[in-house]
């Protein structure tokens, strides 16, 4: 299977899945959707300050950054109802699309801040008049007292709709981010030897998602040496495992095993790797790792023999706690599977404390991504854990994460 | 590593002073108690290594500081990376249904019966939720509150600093050494995300770190690096930044990549050494924002797409001294600032200088290092 065939003839919505994203396609589908649920849900307008909203209903590009940066020099989007053309009010120009015009690109606001509030109240009040029902994602402290006479409204109720099915360019912009991802985890891999640092698999990743053409970082990597009892893992509320726990200067050891987790953006999508790895000079399975291995396949097997349009979230939980003889095979804080998209986890959610009523109404449609995410633990010998996206199709599912698990066996 | 004898930064006393000054901040303005949702925040209140994401992150409660009790409460599954003195009866878990969330909130002892709660941001969502939780308290504006407590450091805290400095400038030295004609900003920005790494420190505060000016045509300071093979005899910007333990630093510099340097080039290094000298001394004790505005001002530069200077700390911090913004901003001794200089000239290419500085009581302390130099 060459990268150009990924989707191997899928199609979403009766339309094929293109080998490469197009990204003014993507972004007028995109603009499209919000707009139509401005008008479904009668409102004038969507204010967006969070750094995934903004990308999502623009397609600016922002550096990566720290929270902290990210959110004192925000970039802010506002979308009236009406104007398929965002506003897009950044400090980072060059970011802008070719498709956003000067009187659409205006200089930042900051609107964690006081002082200079009734700049943002100012260029708000020209777009959208007070009085306005707007849907907003964040409403800062300033907000509050200088954007007075709106009738604000959650954002998640317009922008849930839009995100939780992907157009055929946004599954191929995720394909992209998740290819580069994993081939910037070989090199990591081959750098995993005993005596290596978690921070040194970091150093090479990083490196590495940048000379491949990755837009961000998204997480700081995760190398999570897994001790063999749940005892000797770190203590947590649940009694569950604790998963993931941040990146030091550690020294990986011989026979340790690691889940890894990282994430990298592409063109504002997000990407998911997660592996099990074993360090060693030359790691080979014991037979109980591998049979770790093949319960954790058949997990993710029987969920995604389960998983096409008009299925519903609990049909796929049923089957994945079937497939591991009848225990929930994932972690009590996570879920079976996820959602990615410009968020790195979003809607879809299988399996989480929302409950079962909210996987039996959670029913799965063309376009929808999952990101499942399966722990087989086996007490005394840690365990396996790894992760397999897929995009819903309109007859069942396509991958959209690769097919290797070294040094575990093939892909079924 | 830590050293034996217990040498180096002293963390337990760094997290003690910080949870004094929200203390005693919040005594001022009466808060029963914070609930924090902002990553600063909630490092300067607990102190907790937790993963590092890139991008902002809406509102939800992450941290809660209860003013009776004197107690840090986090959102957190496990204990791993929290600080001893937050016990496990004082963490609550990870919920994707805010409902649970709020209930584990609601079981925090003190919070329930507080008459003024402050936050540091809301969302539709939380802003209804949270009534329920306190449901005799006013809901108010925290920012004032945690400014008061951050914005002067502890000598513990600019230890950090001067260690996020130093780890900085190994960054601006791993750039330097890869600066050459025909390497890609791109490829610059892996090569310091490596050094970073290779420190033990793979957080960075911002992947904005390298990009080329040309020898021809409108200059342009740009914040993402492109594919663009840096040319022969170009200026480049190099503006690496370093977190440690949570705490930032960032300088700038700007080289010449190789060949001879533009005409025009030394003229520029000047005026930006000029510019960010006028501003580093504005860094006084009383000095205002207008006051580094005016400075700027005298030497006669247009006025930058970037901020002059804003606040740092565990990350950038209020005020924003650039803008149209930070005038009535008064500095006082233990503010840190990074300070930064942007200047181009067409025919020529652009020059960027940025540091970190102490505002000390004799004036300021410069805590970043690197010879204003084109090579």
């Amino acid at each position: 299977m060459t990268v150009d065939d990924w989707a191997a003839g899928a199609t979403v919505g009766g339309r094929p899945l293109p080998a490469a994203p197009d990204l003014a396609r993507m972004r007028v589908e995109r603009r499209r959707r919000l707009q139509h649920q401005l008008d479904a849900q009668g409102l004038d307008g969507l204010v967006l300050l969070g750094s995934s909203g903004v990308s999502y209903a623009t397609g600016a590009t922002a550096p990566g950054e720290d929270s902290p940066r990210a959110g004192l020099f925000r970039a802010v989007a506002v979308v009236v109802r009406g104007d398929e053309t965002p506003h897009l009010f950044t400090p980072f120009d060059d970011g802008a699309p070719p498709d956003v015009p000067a009187d659409h690109l205006h200089p930042p606001l900051l609107p964690e801040l006081d002082d200079g509030i009734e700049v943002m109240a100012t260029a708000l009040g020209e777009l959208l008049p007070p009085g306005c029902r707007v849907a907003v994602d964040e409403l800062t402290h300033p907000m509050k007292r200088a954007l007075t006479g709106y009738d604000w409204c959650d954002a998640a109720s317009v922008t849930g709709p839009c995100k939780v099915a992907k157009t055929p360019d946004e599954l191929a912009c995720l394909r992209a981010a998740q290819r580069i991802n994993e081939l910037a985890m070989q090199d990591a891999q081959a750098a995993l030897h005993p005596g290596a640092r978690q921070s040194d698999l970091s150093a090479v990743y990083l490196r590495r998602i940048f000379e491949l053409g990755a837009t961000t970082n998204g997480i700081d990597p995760i190398w999570q040496v897994m001790a063999p009892t749940r005892d000797a893992n770190p203590w947590t509320l649940h009694g569950d495992l604790a998963y993931p726990t941040p990146t030091t200067d550690r020294f990986l050891r011989e026979g340790d095993v690691i889940w890894v987790d990282a994430g990298i953006s592409f063109h504002g999508y997000a990407s998911d790797y997660g592996r099990t790895w074993l360090t060693a000079n030359r790691p080979v399975p014991t037979a109980r790792q591998q049979a770790q291995f093949t319960r954790w396949r058949a997990v993710v097997d029987a969920a995604l023999a389960a998983c096409r349009p008009g299925a519903t979230a609990l049909e796929l939980c049923r089957a994945a706690i079937a497939a591991n003889g009848g225990d929930r095979p994932w972690i009590e804080h996570f879920y079976l599977a996820h959602g990615v998209g410009t968020d790195s986890a979003e809607m879809p959610l299988v399996g989480t404390d929302l409950g079962e009523s909210f996987d039996e109404a959670l029913v799965l449609a063309p376009g929808m991504v999952l990101v499942f995410e399966p722990v087989i633990w086996d007490e005394g010998a840690a365990g396996y854990r790894s992760e397999d996206i897929v995009a819903v199709t309109d007859d069942g599912w396509v991958a959209l994460s690769g097919d290797r698990y070294d040094p575990f066996g093939l892909a079924a | 590593m830590a050293l034996e004898d217990g040498g180096r930064v002293d963390f337990t006393r760094l997290r003690a002073e910080r949870r004094q000054r929200l203390a005693d901040a919040m005594a001022s303005a009466g808060l029963d108690a914070l609930v924090l949702g902002r990553s600063a925040d909630v490092r300067y209140a607990a102190g907790a290594r937790q993963l590092w994401r890139a991008g902002t992150a809406p509102f939800a409660p992450m941290c809660v500081v209860v003013a009776a009790t004197g107690r840090v409460h986090l959102l957190s599954v496990w204990d791993e990376g929290v600080p001893p003195e937050i016990t496990r009866e004082q963490l609550y878990g990870l919920y994707w249904d805010p409902g649970n969330l709020m209930q584990a909130l609601a079981a925090i002892p003190g919070l329930p019966e507080a008459a003024l709660v402050g936050t540091d941001s809301l969302t539709p969502l939380f802003g209804q939720l949270l009534p329920a939780v306190v449901p005799s308290a006013e809901i108010v504006d925290a920012g004032p509150v945690v400014a008061a407590a951050r914005s002067r450091k502890t000598p513990d805290e600019i230890a950090c600093l001067t260690v996020a400095a130093a780890l900085a400038e190994a960054g601006l030295a791993a750039l330097e050494l890869a600066l050459a004609p025909g390497v890609t900003e791109r490829q610059l920005v892996g090569v310091y995300h490596e050094a970073m790494s290779r420190l033990g420190t793979p957080a960075v505060p911002s992947d904005s770190v390298a990009f080329a000016t040309p020898r021809r045509g409108p200059v342009h300071f740009l914040h993402l690096a492109t594919e663009r093979p840096v040319g022969i005899g170009e200026m480049v910007v190099l503006s690496p930044g370093a977190l440690y333990a949570g705490y930032e630093a960032g300088l700038a510099r700007t080289r010449v990549a190789g060949g001879s340097a533009p005409k025009g080039a030394g003229a520029l290094a000047e005026r930006a050494e000029r510019a960010i000298e006028a501003l580093v001394a504005a860094c006084r004790p009383g000095s205002t924002g207008a006051n580094l505005r005016r400075a700027w001002e005298a030497t006669g530069e247009p006025m930058p797409p970037v901020p002059l200077a804003h606040g740092t700390g565990i990350g950038p911090e209020p005020p924003v001294i650039g803008w149209g913004r930070g005038d009535q901003a008064v500095l006082d001794e233990g503010n840190v600032l990074t300070v930064q200089a942007w200047v181009s000239a067409e025919g020529t290419g652009g020059h960027f200088e940025r540091d970190l500085v102490l505002v000390t009581a004799d004036g300021p302390e410069v805590l970043t290092r690197g010879r204003r130099t084109l090579r």
